[in-house]
């Protein structure tokens, strides 16, 4: 995608065009960011106590996937695990277009972060990300884990 | 649950109509008969077979290889089940005739679960690739 920058001292107000030839996430992602609605999770860091612990903002993008544990909602990153106070449905809505899909009644996964996806002896198929850890992919969504990752490509 | 038995229903005529169709074709050719006995085996088999396939749901939490030996095991038990009765009440039937009949349900078995691993594993390397395509059109 090309980029041009221009710098105008002068002009009262300050303006994005955005020349494209279908609405894919990539475009989505910069209206959104363009109109400050980039989805932004806000999480503490998840070994720290809730009152105390201070709220970092986490970059969508930044996140491997999300877990979904006793009723409460975990964010891992590179820089660790974080406590999400939001519900996992939200976040599967709000993250549709940054990657984020859903794998099983728990886990909403970030496809661009996964390193490889490889199914085991046992038949089980699990996504591995680049800090090790791997989630597996419920039976009952790898149709629409399939059918998302054809969406993505076709808008890609 | 009515929506449930009618969907097992739909599936049972469907796997019914195919084996027995498949069953004409194979007698025509060899050029053997069937009695109604055989008839109705076939359709407690089929039964029981869409019976336990159905039940593949319950074991979404489980690896399809448990799944697999899960849903075989019942299936022998059912079967097991169905032999006794007709031996009881309709024939005796051999050792032969059980290590046959066990035979006959167990190979399609085996040849079924070997595809359904097959299409796992080269379904999985499909989407591993799409997925690296996908990364690659972000970058």
């Amino acid at each position: 995608m090309k980029l041009n920058l221009y710098e105008d001292k002068n002009i009262k107000e300050e303006k994005v065009d955005i020349h494209f030839t279908n609405m894919r996430p990539v475009i989505k992602q910069l209206i959104d960011t363009v109109k400050s609605e980039r989805p932004t999770l806000s999480g503490r860091p998840a070994d720290e106590d809730l009152d105390d612990g201070e709220e970092i903002i986490l970059d969508a993008k930044e996140i491997y996937y999300l877990d979904h544990v006793d009723r409460k909602l975990f964010a891992y990153t590179r820089d660790g695990v974080f406590r999400i106070m939001n519900t996992l449905a939200n976040c599967e809505e709000m993250l549709w277009n940054y990657g984020f899909v859903r794998v099983s009644k728990s886990n909403l996964i970030n496809i661009y972060k996964i390193k490889q996806l490889k199914p085991d002896t046992n038949m089980k198929v699990y996504a591995s990300f680049d800090n090790g850890d791997r989630i597996c992919i419920n039976r009952s969504y790898n149709k629409s884990f399939k059918e998302y990752l054809q969406r993505m490509r076709r808008m890609g | 649950m009515k929506e449930k038995v009618k969907e097992f229903l739909v599936e049972l005529c469907c796997v019914y109509t195919f084996i027995s169709v498949l069953g004409a074709i194979v007698n025509i050719i060899a050029g053997t008969e069937t009695n109604n006995i055989n008839v109705l085996v076939m359709f407690a088999t089929c039964t029981i077979a869409t019976f336990v396939l159905f039940l593949h749901k319950l074991f979404d939490n489980f690896s399809p290889l448990f799944m697999m030996i899960a849903q075989y095991l019942i299936a022998s038990a059912l079967i097991g089940g169905m032999l006794l009765l007709i031996s009881i009440f309709v024939s005796p039937i051999s050792p032969r005739g059980w290590f046959e009949f066990y035979r006959s349900f167990t190979i399609p078995y085996i040849f079924l679960a070997g595809f359904y691993y097959y299409r796992v594993f080269s379904e999985t390397k499909k989407q591993d690739a799409l997925i690296k395509e996908i990364q690659n059109l972000q970058k």
